[in-house]
């Protein structure tokens, strides 16, 4: 029954050849054969928000899309592709310095959607963040900071 | 087990200057359950060490870097941070030169749970008061060894040195006899205004936050490690057995290693976790149908099955008192069952690593002590054999506590003799714990004189604790009780505790209560406040929410509550809520919340406000969205958007939080990580019947309920 192929993933601007299961969720590809655990699991359902990542500019959720699908050149962006400890994303930075976390478990969901809103739509509306970013769950709470963190570089630059 | 003077000495090495703190344990984590250690020792002195229960650790190594050790964890509430802020500016190093260690039972003893609103204010805060006599002891050891005056003495960066002479100086651990020196605190006691710390630090883990670098449990990976999942019973464990297992469709699937039933549940592993989840889908079992009734009316089986559990309170004469009482009013409320509903699941890695003889566990917990407690049992071999190793938890607020996916790890881990990595799905950490948030049926009943002055009040809580029916109101007959249920689910600690479902009864009827007398329920509470210091946040909350006589809004449809509690030690709390309610679909926005705080001192002020402003988002889930789906047979709820814990859409556009110090006499930390979601909830529900005019007795108060009371359900409306 398996379905196992050879594939090219491009994720975070360099391509990686895997061996999976045409239909296995592209998340535990990043996971397990990537090491990329930034990407997180959360319901394995798209209602958390906590694994999205961006393929080809698009928020999607990776716990939902079967890694064949996003191996025919698309480039994919994980949480390790939006900065590096040195080299901070604009958003990286404002959520630290906005304190837009508490554990930080949707965090990177957080980051990745938000990226994706800011690239369509550079500068939203307090009304635009909170549509955009509605189906990413944060059972911290730490909303209210998170959209401060956004409204700061929507501000700023 | 506690750790030996020599087992930890050894672990140290020889030329370190160490420190054990012993943090006296009187309130040290808000729960009476977890046992208070006795307080007869002396608490101010600096004794030599020995062999004793010591909560904490900080030792001073070679050169200029500073350990410090708690048993504690990382689930969100920032107590890394807190313990950076406290113990950078306490001891006067930098950041780069301190190592916290936390949440390993091989490293760290046990200081108890990660729970209570306590880490930061027991833990934070005794390492703040160790280390003010760490600074004694310092610049007395040294004026005593050396022979300088203490008063020319200064230390800086891990240096002890003379003043104005930046050349000679000795490093801290250079102090050291060899021997470990204890220090005594008790972190409830006060300190003077200047040794407040000032200096305000961001979360200490960001950068490894927001470049995904974090390693949660899930993260973890290690040679040879295999995948476990669990098929979801249709049934409560409590009251079904597994009958027979079909695995003839998961042949097929290469990946599978062994699907069995292992403690009562169906068990598949798999070298992906993509061949567990695939298998589970597959595999068929059959569960003995429960000889219990199906049908569950929480109501009629608490009081059918309860038992007094404990009288909370009983002064007075209640029953006089009510008789002579000018308005007396009898009611009953109802909460939900509700979950912690943290966005990581439960999930565990166990190993049994050959070369040590012993196994190491990565778990998500808040006590990982009583982790390798409860892995002990479930494996039958000596806790001394099991290495619980924390990882930073994806949220708790309360359920990572005496959960059991650690131990369910472990004996997969044994049965397949392979590291095992379990992952519960959303569905089993809705349907496989039998332990929430209390369904609670409150019969409250209070008599007011003509003054409007509360003089009677009774309250029968079924099946929780009642807490937080103490304190706020001076009331001088009461009688308060307790009742214990027995039924499928358990109490399970979710944050806010008993408080959230006894305050928001209360809460409610105090209204009704100012409503009968005809007094508005801001000044009702003015009269009947047992502590001056709740009418200053009172008078906060209303100058903040605009409070006016008429607060209804252009609409018509707007309306202001209030609600207020004493939380813990002595965490006091006023909030008030502006809401608007739409007449026709029912939704209630809420626009405005307006909180006053007395916690005594913000240790860490950014990571404190993110997390109140947290508890009142989850307070709104409480009173508005969250409920379990469930009946005498099992639990329903299977999706966290059926669940419904608050999104975005759900926040308030203001969320002003104020913080008034010292009301309450005596510089002391006090702890506010569940204190805001309590009166959250009954200012919400207050809020509504001021909007609308109808009280709700029962949480959550959803549209469907606003439309059926004011009628413009579907089945009241006339096509």
């Amino acid at each position: 029954m398996s379905d196992k192929k050879s594939m090219i993933l491009n994720v975070n601007g360099n391509n990686h050849q895997i061996f999976a299961d045409m239909n296995e969720p592209l998340l535990w590809v990043l996971r397990d054969d990537l090491g990329l655990t930034g990407t997180k699991f959360g319901c394995g359902k798209g209602e958390c928000g906590a694994c999205s990542i961006l393929i080809d500019g698009d928020v999607q959720r990776s716990c939902r899309f079967p890694v064949a699908y996003a191996a025919a050149g698309q480039e994919i962006i994980t949480i390790e592709g939006l900065g590096t400890a040195g080299n901070l994303s604009e958003l990286q930075k404002s959520f630290i310095k906005h304190s837009a976390f508490c554990c930080g478990f949707c965090t990177p969901g957080m980051l990745i959607t938000a990226t994706g809103l800011l690239k369509t739509n550079p500068y939203p509306s307090r009304d635009d963040i909170i549509l955009a970013m509605n189906n990413n769950l944060c059972r911290c709470g730490s909303y209210s900071n998170i959209i401060e963190a956004i409204e700061f570089v929507v501000k700023e630059y | 087990m506690k750790m030996t003077r020599r087992q930890f000495l050894a672990s140290l090495g020889g030329a370190s200057l160490i420190f054990a703190i012993d943090i006296l344990a009187e309130n040290r984590t808000g729960s009476s359950s977890f046992g208070p250690v006795p307080l007869e020792r002396e608490p101010e002195c600096i004794a030599d060490y020995t062999d004793t229960d010591y909560t904490n650790w900080i030792v001073f190594d070679p050169g200029e870097n500073v350990r410090v050790f708690t048993g504690r964890t990382e689930l969100g509430q920032g107590l890394k941070t807190v313990i950076t802020a406290v113990v950078t500016q306490g001891l006067e190093i930098e950041p780069e030169q301190l190592t916290i260690i936390q949440g390993d039972t091989d490293q760290c003893p046990d200081d108890g749970p990660t729970i209570g609103s306590a880490a930061c204010r027991v833990v934070g805060w005794g390492f703040w008061h160790a280390c003010l006599k760490i600074q004694n002891y310092l610049v007395n050891s040294t004026s005593t060894k050396f022979g300088i005056a203490s008063d020319s003495l200064e230390f800086k960066s891990g240096k002890i040195k003379i003043k104005g002479d930046d050349k000679t100086f000795l490093n801290y651990s250079e102090i050291s006899t060899g021997e470990a020196v204890v220090i005594r605190v008790n972190p409830d006691s006060t300190v003077s205004t200047k040794q407040y710390i000032d200096k305000k630090i961001l979360n200490v883990n960001g950068i490894d936050i927001v470049t995904g670098a974090l390693k949660y449990v899930n993260d973890l990976k290690i040679p040879g490690m295999l995948y476990a999942g669990f098929k979801t019973p249709p049934y409560h464990k409590s009251i079904t057995l597994l009958e027979t297992i079909n695995d003839e469709k998961t042949k097929e699937i290469e990946g599978i290693k062994a699907v069995e039933g292992i403690g009562g549940r169906v068990v598949i592993i798999g070298e992906r976790y993509s061949d567990v989840t695939k298998g589970l889908s597959l595999v068929e079992a059959e569960w003995r149908t429960p000889t219990r009734a199906k049908e569950l009316n929480i109501e009629e089986e608490l009081r059918a099955s309860s038992h007094l559990q404990e009288v909370k309170e009983d002064e007075g004469d209640v029953e006089t008192a009510l008789k002579s009482s000018a308005v007396v009013l009898s009611e009953t409320y109802y909460t939900q069952y509700i979950t912690h509903a943290a966005i990581e699941t439960d999930t565990s890695l166990a190993a049994y690593d050959n070369n040590s003889g012993k196994w190491n566990v990565w778990a998500s917990t808040q006590w990982p002590h009583k982790q390798r407690s409860q892995i002990a049992t479930e494996l039958k071999t000596n806790e001394t054999n099991i290495r619980v190793i924390a990882q930073p938890a994806g949220g708790a607020f309360g359920g990572k506590i005496g959960n059991t996916v650690n131990s369910e790890a472990a004996a997969i881990s044994n049965f397949a003799k392979a590291p095992i990595k379990l992952i519960y799905s959303r569905k089993d950490q809705f349907q496989l714990r039998s332990h929430f948030k209390a369904a609670v049926v409150i019969d409250i009943t209070s008599g007011v004189d003509s003054n409007g002055k509360m003089i009677a009040r009774k309250i029968d809580s079924y099946d929780d604790l009642a807490e937080g029916s103490t304190f706020v109101y001076d009331i001088p007959n009461v009688l308060t009780r307790a009742f214990k249920g027995n039924i499928p689910y358990h109490r399970a600690v979710v944050r806010g505790t008993s408080y959230v479902q006894t305050c928001f009864a209360i809460e409610s009827h105090v209204d009704m209560m100012a409503n009968r007398i005809g007094l508005d329920p801001f000044e009702f509470r003015r009269i009947n406040v047992q502590y001056p210091a709740f009418v200053n946040l009172i008078d906060s909350v209303a100058e903040n929410i605009e409070y006016s006589d008429n607060n209804k809004g252009q609409e018509g449809n707007e309306g202001i509550g209030i609600a207020m509690v004493k939380h813990g030690g002595a965490q006091l709390g006023v909030i008030s809520a502006k809401v608007r309610v739409d007449r026709v679909t029912g939704q209630i926005e809420v626009k405005k919340i307006c909180a006053a705080f007395d916690v005594g001192i913000v240790v860490n002020e950014p990571t404190a406000v993110v997390g109140i402003r947290g508890g009142i988002i989850m307070g709104i889930g409480y009173v508005l969205r969250e409920k379990i789906d469930m009946d005498g047979w099992g639990t329903y709820t299977e999706y966290l958007g059926e669940y419904g814990i608050p999104r975005f859409s759900d926040v308030p556009p203001i969320i002003d939080i104020k913080f008034h110090d010292n009301l309450q006499p005596g510089g002391t930390v006090r702890g506010l990580g569940e204190m805001p979601v309590v009166p959250t909830i009954g200012s919400i529900a207050n809020a509504i019947c001021d909007a609308i005019g109808v009280r709700f007795y029962s949480t959550p108060i959803t549209p469907e309920d606003i439309k059926k009371a004011l009628g413009t359900d579907i089945e009241n409306l006339n096509f």
